[in-house]
């Protein structure tokens, strides 16, 4: 198979994740060029129509990532986060599209860079194996 | 303890004299129902009817007619927008209107207060295009055989024929019909609320049955399954997958006309009409550098993925996007089978239940460990 | 109406002789000629992207693309059977927002549009909701469209008879207001840069140039604009000649089925106010629409009183206020398209009901919807001394009024 470096969309929240992607890179864990990231102030502020729009617009894998329940910042907007998600990814697979599969959510603190390196690396495998995404190319509507 | 009423005359016939003595004896001001608004061939529209002679004989109320022109529940929060009403009134709305309006009060669209909620166990309603070629009239016998046998019409709206909300729970008052024999020369009321017993009490011609049969009946638990069968073969018909999508969206025209007459989309500037949505030239511009073309307008899909993820928790399944779609795509088909999965995962059903916090305005601490990575 | 104000309204319509055109060899048939043509202009960049109807991947209807690969015009259909959304919206959804930034993809675009659909870019240029300076109006003669849902419910069934009907110049298939149209050509006066000429007696087809710009671009095309219109320029006037009779008919005949409050109910009576009419108008493109604001949304106490008036109101309200008002709103502009009467799940006959309006409006006011881009909207503007019909009684009952008092 033709070697392709997914383009993931990945939405991390600016206290945990963004922080544990940041801290990742200072401290020089590899990762695949995978990911484009659009740093959020929190999980919670992913509004469905963001992630709809990354696919549309040629996105091969989404990624949401924010606290730890029970660390948001803000309380409780991650776990906003995750009900979203659950709906997206039944609309998606309901729906018979591969979108479904290609999205994730996870939670990655701060603290946890190598964790935030394992996530992109296994994300990035994932969405290799399914290769590039069809969506903006074939849906001209 | 349920009470029930028992009248020895036509449901028809019982249902008008209800709401006649209702208006005449001033327990409420008004009442929602459908009624004729042209001549004999002219069209139906719900009214609100403040004068008790519509229920007459020879009036223009048509309560129990299976058309369904607007969704009520949506009617209901246009009339309670603003305040809640200060007289009460009766209004007869089908189950999945009422589910809708209950929704609807859930996100702040309206009040539920001084309405007495009339509904029915329902055997669907006719879509749209029958009543615009004047065949309605017609078919009522057939309609009403069929409902006697617990049984639906062939031709009423596909999603009629899957649905399995058919039995109202928040009404005040069920009428009756679904499998019940002899439509013509009984009917039977459920009085399934204080408020509802309190509205009839005392009224005219009505046997009190103080211990009446379930209103779930043997033959309405089989009605159950065999719109789950239905319901299963409906929501096959939908064509899945990216090519699917296409293939059925194909010939949308973005009027989205399904999102007008939709009693659940009530955003007064929806965000698909808004400036984000209006593309520059310069997009589609840019766009012929990636691609060898693209459709103007754009982001039809974007819009009906877009209302799934907006509307589908509460989505009752009414049929009404459907009939109104200029293009005759199935939109109530893809939408109430997308709306199902939604609200399975949340364990959800629209209008069940006023208390119920709609799924995506809640959480828990622990759930949904499926979808973290 | 005087007149004088009657020959103001002609003055500006004199029929203009039509020059000449350049042949288009069509031994496939128009589309496909029109297919090469236009895949001709991309390929030597004379156009850098074209906007034409192209057939959806399931083939039961047709959609604008914005297009610059020539591969993809071997599926469009520049004179479709059908109009799933106006021509004139279409242009507009693409150039509201201004001219765009002139980047070569798409600098000079060309947009093959029916003449109702120029019609109606025309007044949207004008209601600043379309901008049509990177644009190439291409127009072609219309034989009219079917009726969407005719068409969806057979494609090919629906295809074959468009075919046959165009052939025969037989409008009987088509939409309503399209059997009543007597705007289907380019005359008396030009509005687009290049006309297709279908309707040549001999079955020639032509590309006529109506402006500068449309001339240029033959001349770039190296086709010589030498073949006489002659003949095509009197089929083309007996034709409009035998539709506005038909016209003038048909809206004599539904006057008598609308005129007066009762019977205008009826004809709304089956209204379910789904306002699929004015989603799909090419001319209604307010945001949010007046009928659908929070002007209308009103306390119950409002409604209750107003059912107590009548024992009834009709719900939601405001049926006839939402038409005559969206008529108000809209008709000066109204180029009698009939895409709401399309999209009405009731089978109302609103677009011939606008149309009457909009030409009786339009007339008053010595107008014609989208015929010239530098022609002021009539509401815009106004003379010192004009419509004294209009204010004659108030002027003649005030005059009297002060000589009496004097």
């Amino acid at each position: 198979m033709e070697e392709f470096t997914p383009n993931i969309v990945g939405f991390l929240c600016n206290w945990c994740t963004y922080a544990a992607a940041d801290s990742a890179g200072v401290s020089r864990f590899e990762t695949p060029p995978s990911v484009n990231v659009v740093r959020m102030m929190c999980s919670g502020r992913v509004d469905p129509l963001f992630v709809l729009t990354a696919f549309l617009r040629g996105a091969d894998g989404v990624l949401i990532s924010g606290c730890w329940p029970g660390q948001c910042h803000y309380q409780k907007g991650n776990l906003h986060a995750r009900r979203r998600t659950a709906m997206l990814k039944s609309i998606f697979d309901t729906l018979g599209l591969e979108m479904a599969d290609r999205f994730r959510l996870s939670w990655v603190s701060a603290s946890e860079a190598p964790r935030w390196a394992r996530v992109v690396d296994e994300f990035t495998e994932h969405i290799e194996q399914l290769g590039p995404s069809s969506v903006y190319e074939e849906l001209f509507l | 303890m349920r009470k029930g009423l028992r009248f020895n005359k036509g449901a028809e016939e019982t249902v008008r004299e209800l709401l006649r003595s209702l208006l005449e004896s001033a327990r409420v001001s008004g009442v929602l129902t459908l009624g004729r608004t042209g001549g004999a061939d002219g069209g139906v529209a719900y009214s609100l009817f403040t004068d008790p002679d519509a229920f007459g004989t020879d009036g223009v109320a048509l309560p129990l007619l299976p058309f369904m022109p607007a969704n009520a529940g949506g009617l209901l929060s246009r009339l309670t927008l603003k305040r809640p009403l200060s007289e009460p009134i009766a209004a007869v709305v089908r189950p999945c209107e009422l589910r809708a309006f209950i929704e609807l009060v859930k996100l702040n669209q309206g009040s539920l207060d001084n309405i007495l909620l009339i509904s029915s166990t329902c055997g669907g309603v006719y879509p749209l295009d029958v009543g615009a070629n004047g065949s309605l009239q017609e078919r009522l016998p057939q309609y009403w055989e069929a409902v006697e046998q617990g049984e639906l019409d062939d031709d009423v709206r596909s999603t009629c024929r899957a649905c399995g909300s058919f039995v109202p729970e928040n009404a005040d008052i069920t009428i009756a019909l679904l499998g019940e024999t002899d439509l013509e020369a009984q009917c039977t009321l459920y009085l399934n609320t204080e408020k509802g017993a309190t509205f009839v009490d005392g009224l005219e011609g009505a046997e009190e049955t103080p211990m009446p049969g379930d209103l779930e009946t043997e033959l309405i638990q089989r009605v159950y399954s065999q719109r789950a069968a239905c319901q299963d073969a409906l929501f096959a018909e939908v064509d899945v997958g990216l090519k699917g999508l296409i293939d059925t969206f194909g010939r949308c025209i973005s009027c989205q006309a399904c999102k007008t007459v939709c009693p659940i989309c009530y955003c007064r500037l929806c965000y698909f009409d808004s400036q984000d949505c209006e593309r520059p030239l310069e997009f589609y511009q840019g766009e012929l550098k990636r691609k060898g073309g693209l459709r103007v307008p754009s982001d039809t899909v974007f819009f009906q993925l877009g209302r799934l993820a907006h509307m589908s928790a509460s989505c009752v399944g009414c049929g009404m996007c459907t009939d109104v779609c200029p293009a005759d795509i199935p939109v109530s088909t893809i939408f109430s089978k997308v709306g199902a999965s939604v609200q399975a995962l949340f364990d959800y059903q629209p209008g069940r239940d006023v208390e119920e916090e709609p799924p995506l305005r809640t959480f828990e601490a622990e759930e949904l460990a499926q979808v973290v990575m | 109406m005087s007149d004088t104000d009657t020959a103001k309204c002609k003055g500006n319509r004199q029929a203009q002789t039509v020059g000449s055109g350049t042949a288009l060899p069509a031994e496939d048939g128009v589309e496909a000629a029109l297919v090469g043509w236009l895949k001709q202009t991309l390929d030597k960049r004379v156009f850098d992207a074209v906007l034409v109807p192209v057939e959806v991947p399931a083939g039961d209807s047709f959609a604008y693309l914005l297009l610059r690969d020539p591969a993809i015009l071997d599926n469009a259909s520049p004179l479709p059977p059908v109009m799933p959304i106006q021509g004139g919206k279409v242009i507009s959804r693409l150039t509201m927002r201004g001219n765009g930034n002139q980047q070569p993809e798409a600098a000079r675009i060309a947009a093959v549009v029916r003449p109702c659909e120029a019609r109606a870019a025309v007044e949207l240029a004008k209601l600043q909701q379309a901008h049509l300076d990177n644009l190439y109006l291409i127009t072609i003669d219309c034989p009219g469209v079917l009726p969407l849902s005719d068409y969806i419910e057979d494609p090919a069934a629906g295809a074959a008879r468009f075919a046959q009907a165009a052939a025969q110049r037989d409008r009987s298939p088509m939409r309503p207001t399209c059997q009543m149209c007597n705007h289907f050509s380019m005359l008396p006066a030009p509005i687009s840069d290049l006309h297709v000429a279908t309707l040549c007696s001999d079955g020639t087809l032509s590309i006529v140039p109506g402006s500068p710009e449309g001339a240029r671009v033959l001349e770039e095309m190296d086709m010589p604009v030498e073949t006489s219109l002659d003949g095509w320029a009197a089929q083309v006037e007996a034709m409009e000649q035998a539709q506005t009779e038909r016209r003038q008919q048909a809206h004599a005949e539904l006057r008598q089925t609308v005129a007066g409050a009762d019977r205008l109910l009826d004809v709304f009576s089956s209204c379910i106010n789904c306002h699929n009419c004015q989603r799909v108008c090419p001319i209604c493109y307010c945001r949010q629409c007046y009928f659908e604001s929070d002007a209308l949304k009103l306390p119950p106490e409002n409604y209750m009183a107003r059912a107590e008036r009548k024992g009834a109101l009709r719900f939601s309200p405001d049926t006839l206020l939402f038409h005559i008002g969206r008529a108000l709103h809209m008709i000066l502009s109204c180029v009698s398209c009939g895409a709401c009467e399309d999209a009405c799940p009731m089978d109302i006959p609103v677009g011939q009901v606008f149309s009457l309006l909009a030409d009786r409006a339009q007339e008053t006011l010595g107008y014609v919807a989208g015929e010239r881009l530098d022609e002021a909207l009539p509401l815009v503007t106004y003379e010192m001394e004009e419509l004294g019909h209009v204010e004659q009684p108030y002027v003649a009952i005030y005059r009297e009024q002060e000589v009496q008092d004097a």
